[in-house]
C-alpha cells in the first residue's frame, strides 16, 4: 500500500509515470535543488539533478507559506519573471511577452488569450502540488508558443489528506474558500477540488468610481481520477472547470467625456483530459492521451448612454497524441512522439462571430537521451508541425549536462522555437466601444478595414506603421541558456544562468493611426528581429534550523535588431533638453518597452519545530519604457517610463499536529501604488486564513 | 471660476518667466542666422466642448518668415505671410491655402546639417485635404505624433519643415514645442495644462533672403 502510496504522486504529471519505478518522495523542501522529479522538461520523469535544462519548482509548501491564492501571486516572485498588465495578468519570462510561455495544467496547455495574454488569476491555486518553470525554447516537446518557456502546473495531490478545507479573508472582502477530498482504495484513487473566490475589486484611482480590478464571484472544480486496470496499465481521466462572473462598471475618459458602462461578463473554461498509460515492459512504454478544451467569455455591457456593448469569444483545442518511451539500452533513452490539433475560435472580434476561423495542426517529435556517463548527459530533439494555415515548423534542441563533481554542474542548452501569428493577430476586428471606442485590427485585414473606415470619414489620422501592414509570418526564436549550479557546502548553494533569445519576424501590436475622435486604432506588425539577454543569479542560504533566505537577481537586456542598426547608421534623432534635434547615440538606447532591466527578489523565512512560520518576500523592479513621446519610434532616456518600485509581501502562521493551519498576512506594506502602470497592484492588502487537513483515517476503513 | 483662471495664468506667468531663463544661444555656426519664435499662438483652447474635445474660436495665426512677424489675418489673401498655424494644422501661402508661391517638404534629417536644399527636392503645395497638406496635417505624417493615452503631442525629433516662402525664397524651420512655455509637457501633467497650454508653437528657423537654396 504505501509503495503505491509513492507512485500515485507522479500521476497525472503528464500520466507518464513508471509503474514500476522505484517509489520515492517528492520532498517539500525549501531546496528547489533537491532530488525533485521534474517532468516538464523532457516530458519523461527525470530527476531534476539529472537535467540538461534549468529548471524551477515552486512546491506546494513554498505556495501556502506565501500565502499565495492565483498563480500570479506566486510567479511574480519568482526570479526573471514579471507581471503585465492590461487585458488579464500575464507574465513577461527573461523579457518576453506573455504569448511566448505556454501554460500547462497536468501537461496540457490551457487556451483562451485575450490580447495573447492568458489571465493567471483563472488558476486557483489551492490543490496545487508543485509548479515546474523550464526557461528557453522548448518548441522541441510542446510546439508552437513555448518560445520563452513552459510553465506546468501540477495538480496532482494523491498523497496526504483526505479531506482539506480552507477559508479566507481579505481587503476587498476578498473571500476564497477551498475543499479538497480524496478518496484512495488499491486500484483507484480520486481528488477532487473546489474553489470559490470573491473579491469587491478595488479603485487606486483618486475621485473615481470605476475598480481597476472589477468585483469578481469565480468558481473553480477539478476532477482527478487514476485506476489501475493491471500492474501494467493504468487510466487517468482529470477535469476542469472555472466560472467566473465579473461586475463590469467601467468608467472611460476620453478627451475629458467620461462614459460609464456597467453590465457582466461571464468566462467558462472547460478542460477535459483521458490518458491511457501502457507498460509493455521494463524498456517500454505508451501512452495515449485525449485532451479537449473550451473558453467560452462573454461580456455584455450597457453603456450609460443606452448603446449595448456585447463581445463574445469561444476557443476551443481538440488534441490526440501518443507518446512512446523506449530505453535501448541502459545510456540511450528515446521518446517518440506524434500527434494532431484541431483549434478553431469564434469572436464578435472577428468580422462575423458566427463563423469558427479554423486551424489544423499534425505534429511529430523525438527525443534523444545519451548518458554518456556519470558525468556526462546528452539530449537532442526535434520535433515537426504541420500547419494548415501557416509553414511547416522545425523545432531543434540539444541540451547537455556536465557534473564536475557533487558541488558544480553545468548545463547548456541551445533551441529554436516557433510561435505562430495566433488567430486574433490575424483575423481581430474589434472596437470597444465601451472603453474609448479604440479598435484593434487583425493583420491580415487591417488595411482593408481601415480603407473602409476612411472612405466613411472615420479616419482622423494614419501612422507611417500603417503602410508597413501585412500578412504576419510565424516569429522564430533561437535561445541559449548556460547554468552553473554550485553546492557551496549544505546550507548554501548558487546558481547563474546566462541566456541569450534572438527573435525573427517578432509580432507585436502597435497603434497604426487614430479615429476623428482621438480613439486609437491598433493592429499587429512582425517588428523584426530583437533579441533578449542577460544573466540570472539564484542563491540559498540557510542559517540555521529555523532560518534561511533565498533570493534571485535577473539583468536584462533587450532591444530591437533593426531600430539598433538604424541608431548605429545615424538615422534616429532624439530631442535635447531645449526641444532641439539631435541624433540619437546608442548608449541612451533603453530597448524594448515594458522590460525591466532589473530586478531582484529576496525572501527570508522563518520555520520553528513547533509550526510557526514567517516570511517576508521584497520584489524590486527597475523602470520600464511605457510611451514614446519624441515620436522617433524608438524608446530612449527621453521617453516615458513607469517609475521602478519595491513591494514587500508578509505572511506569518501556525500549523498544529491537529492539521489546522491558521495564517495572516501583508501584501505590499509600503503601499506602492501606480494606478496606470501596474493595476494589478493594489495598495496595501491583508488577509487571514484558516485550513483545516483532517488527519489521515486508517486505510482498511475506506476499504 | 475666475479664481481657478487667475491660478492657471499665474502659472502661464510662472512658466513663461522660467523659460526667458534659459535663452538658447543656437546662431554662431550658421550663416544666416537662425530665430527662434516663442509661443506663437494658434487657434488657442478656449474650453471643453461636450463631445469632449477641446473648444476653439477656430482662428489661423499667419507669419511672415521675412519680417519675423505675426500678419494680420486681414492680409490672408496677400502675399505677406509665408507660414500660417491652426491647432496642429500647417498652411504654406500656395496652392489653395493663399496666393503665394508657396510650397513646402518634410526633410529627415537635423536643422543645422541641412545646409543646401537637395537639387531634387519635390516641393508640394496645399490642396483642398489638409491630410495631404505641403505640410500633412496628422500624427506621425509630417512634424508631431499625437499620443491618445498622455494626450499630448510631440514634435518628432529630426524633422526639418523645408519651406519656399510666398515670395518664393527659402526657409528651414524646426518645431520645438506646441505647449506654452517652450517645452512639450510632462505625461504627468494636469488635464487642465494639457488643454490650455497646446497651440503654442515655439520654433526655430533660417530663412535665406537672396533666393539661394544654401543657409
Amino acid at each position: 500500500m504505501k509503495k503505491i502510496n509513492c507512485l500515485i504522486l507522479f500521476f497525472g504529471l503528464l500520466q507518464t509515470a513508471q509503474l514500476s519505478a522505484q517509489s520515492r518522495f517528492v520532498k517539500d523542501t525549501l531546496d528547489a535543488n533537491g532530488d525533485s522529479v521534474v517532468v516538464t522538461a523532457t516530458r519523461t520523469e527525470r530527476k531534476l539533478s539529472n537535467l540538461t535544462v534549468p529548471v524551477t519548482i515552486i512546491n506546494a509548501k513554498t505556495i501556502q507559506q506565501n500565502g499565495s491564492l492565483r498563480l500570479t501571486d506566486i510567479l511574480k516572485e519568482q526570479t526573471g519573471i514579471n507581471l503585465t498588465s492590461g487585458f488579464g495578468a500575464g507574465i513577461q519570462l527573461q523579457g518576453l511577452n506573455p504569448d511566448y510561455t505556454i501554460i500547462l495544467i497536468n501537461g496540457e496547455p490551457l487556451v483562451g488569450r485575450t490580447a495573447g495574454v492568458l489571465d493567471l488569476n483563472r488558476i486557483a491555486l489551492g490543490n496545487i502540488k508543485k509548479i515546474e518553470i523550464v526557461k528557453g525554447p522548448s518548441s522541441s516537446l510542446y510546439g508552437s508558443e513555448a518560445m520563452a518557456g513552459v510553465i506546468n502546473i501540477i495538480t496532482d495531490a494523491s498523497m496526504g489528506s483526505p479531506m482539506t478545507v480552507g477559508l479566507r479573508y481579505g481587503t476587498y472582502n476578498t473571500v476564497d474558500a477551498n475543499l479538497e477530498t480524496k478518496l484512495q482504495t488499491k486500484n483507484f484513487q480520486y481528488q477532487g477540488f473546489i474553489n470559490s473566490y470573491h473579491t469587491d475589486g478595488y479603485s487606486i484611482r483618486p475621485n473615481s468610481n470605476s475598480r481597476v480590478r472589477t468585483p469578481i464571484e469565480r468558481y473553480s472544480t477539478t476532477q482527478q481520477i487514476k485506476w489501475e486496470l493491471s500492474s501494467k496499465t493504468n487510466f487517468v481521466l482529470n477535469t476542469r472547470f472555472t466560472n467566473e462572473q465579473i461586475q463590469n462598471e467601467i468608467a472611460v475618459s476620453n478627451n475629458g467625456v467620461t462614459i460609464y458602462s456597467i453590465g457582466k461578463e461571464n468566462i467558462k473554461d472547460l478542460n477535459a483530459s483521458a490518458s491511457l498509460n501502457h507498460r509493455f515492459s521494463k524498456n517500454l512504454k505508451t501512452s495515449l492521451r485525449t485532451y479537449t478544451t473550451t473558453y467560452d467569455a462573454l461580456q455584455n455591457l450597457l453603456t450609460i448612454n443606452g448603446l449595448p456593448y456585447r463581445d463574445v469569444l469561444n476557443h476551443n483545442f481538440k488534441r490526440i497524441e501518443n507518446q512512446t518511451d523506449l530505453d535501448l539500452n541502459k545510456k540511450i533513452q528515446a521518446v517518440f512522439g506524434i500527434g494532431a490539433v484541431w483549434e478553431g475560435v469564434k469572436s464578435s472580434r472577428y468580422d462575423s462571430e458566427k463563423l469558427r476561423k479554423q486551424n489544423d495542426i499534425q505534429y511529430a517529435f523525438t527525443q534523444w537521451e545519451w548518458k554518456a556517463s556519470e558525468k556526462f548527459t546528452l539530449i537532442g530533439g526535434v520535433r515537426f508541425d504541420k500547419n494548415t494555415q501557416f509553414a511547416s515548423a522545425y523545432s531543434p534542441k540539444l541540451s547537455m549536462l556536465y557534473k564536475l563533481n557533487p558541488q558544480h554542474q553545468f548545463r547548456l542548452s541551445i533551441g529554436q522555437g516557433f510561435k505562430a501569428p495566433d488567430f486574433r493577430q490575424l483575423f481581430l476586428d474589434f472596437t470597444n466601444a465601451a472603453a474609448g471606442s479604440y479598435s484593434v485590427f487583425g493583420s491580415a485585414q487591417a488595411q482593408q478595414v481601415i480603407a473602409r473606415l476612411d472612405a466613411l470619414g472615420q479616419i482622423g489620422n494614419l501612422f507611417p506603421n500603417y503602410n508597413l501592414l501585412k500578412a504576419l509570418k510565424p516569429e522564430y526564436s533561437n535561445g541559449m541558456h548556460f547554468t552553473w549550479d554550485w553546492k557551496i557546502n549544505p546550507s548554501s548553494a548558487l546558481s547563474l544562468q546566462l541566456f541569450r533569445n534572438d527573435i525573427k519576424n517578432l509580432i507585436e501590436s502597435q497603434q497604426v493611426g487614430t479615429y476623428i475622435s482621438g480613439a486609437q486604432i491598433f493592429s499587429y506588425l512582425n517588428i523584426g528581429r530583437a533579441f533578449t539577454t542577460g544573466f540570472e543569479v539564484e542563491g540559498q542560504h540557510k542559517f540555521n534550523a529555523n532560518w534561511s533566505m533565498n533570493g534571485g537577481y535577473q539583468y536584462l537586456r533587450t532591444g530591437d535588431k533593426d531600430q539598433i542598426a538604424a541608431i548605429r547608421s545615424g538615422t534616429v534623432y532624439t530631442k535635447n533638453s531645449q526641444g532641439y534635434s539631435r541624433l540619437m547615440k546608442l548608449n541612451e538606447y533603453v530597448g524594448l518597452p515594458n522590460t525591466s532591466t532589473h530586478k531582484l527578489q529576496v525572501k527570508i523565512n522563518y520555520n520553528s519545530p513547533k509550526g510557526y512560520y514567517l516570511n517576508v518576500r521584497a520584489i524590486y523592479r527597475s523602470r520600464w519604457a511605457v510611451n514614446n513621446n519624441n515620436g522617433n519610434e524608438v524608446f530612449d532616456n527621453g521617453d516615458v517610463f513607469a517609475s521602478g518600485y519595491v513591494a514587500i509581501n508578509s505572511a506569518a502562521g501556525k500549523s498544529f499536529k491537529n492539521g489546522v493551519i491558521i495564517q495572516g498576512g501583508i501584501d505590499n506594506i509600503s503601499n506602492y501604488i501606480d494606478a496606470a502602470n501596474l493595476p494589478n497592484l493594489p495598495g496595501r492588502t491583508f488577509y487571514t486564513s484558516i485550513k483545516y487537513e483532517l488527519q489521515k483515517i486508517n486505510k482498511n476503513k475506506i476499504k | 471660476m475666475k479664481k481657478m483662471m487667475t491660478k492657471i495664468a499665474m502659472g502661464l506667468g510662472l512658466s513663461i518667466a522660467l523659460v526667458a531663463c534659459t535663452k538658447d544661444e543656437e546662431t554662431i555656426v550658421i550663416p544666416v542666422s537662425a530665430i527662434t519664435v516663442k509661443d506663437l499662438a494658434a487657434d488657442t483652447v478656449t474650453g471643453l466642448g461636450l463631445d469632449g474635445r477641446p473648444q476653439s474660436a477656430g482662428t489661423t495665426t499667419y507669419y511672415s518668415l521675412v519680417d519675423n512677424k505675426v500678419v494680420a489675418s486681414t492680409d490672408a489673401a496677400s502675399t505677406k505671410w509665408d507660414i500660417a498655424f491652426s491647432s496642429t494644422k500647417i498652411l504654406i501661402n500656395g496652392g489653395t491655402s493663399g496666393p503665394g508661391i508657396g510650397g513646402a517638404f518634410v526633410y529627415v534629417g537635423l536643422f543645422d546639417a541641412l545646409k543646401t536644399i537637395p537639387a531634387d527636392s519635390n516641393f508640394s503645395t496645399d490642396n483642398s485635404n489638409a491630410a495631404s497638406f505641403a505640410i500633412p496635417l496628422g500624427s506621425g505624417k509630417a512634424w508631431y505624433t499625437y499620443d491618445g493615452l498622455t494626450t499630448l503631442v510631440s514634435p518628432i525629433a529630426g524633422r526639418v519643415l523645408v519651406i519656399r516662402t510666398a515670395t518664393g525664397k527659402f526657409a528651414k524651420i524646426e518645431i520645438i514645442s506646441y505647449y506654452k512655455g517652450g517645452v512639450t509637457l510632462p505625461a504627468s501633467a494636469s488635464v487642465n495644462d494639457k488643454l490650455f497650454k497646446q497651440r503654442y508653437y515655439t520654433f526655430r528657423y533660417a530663412y535665406q533672403p537672396n533666393g539661394s537654396k544654401t543657409f
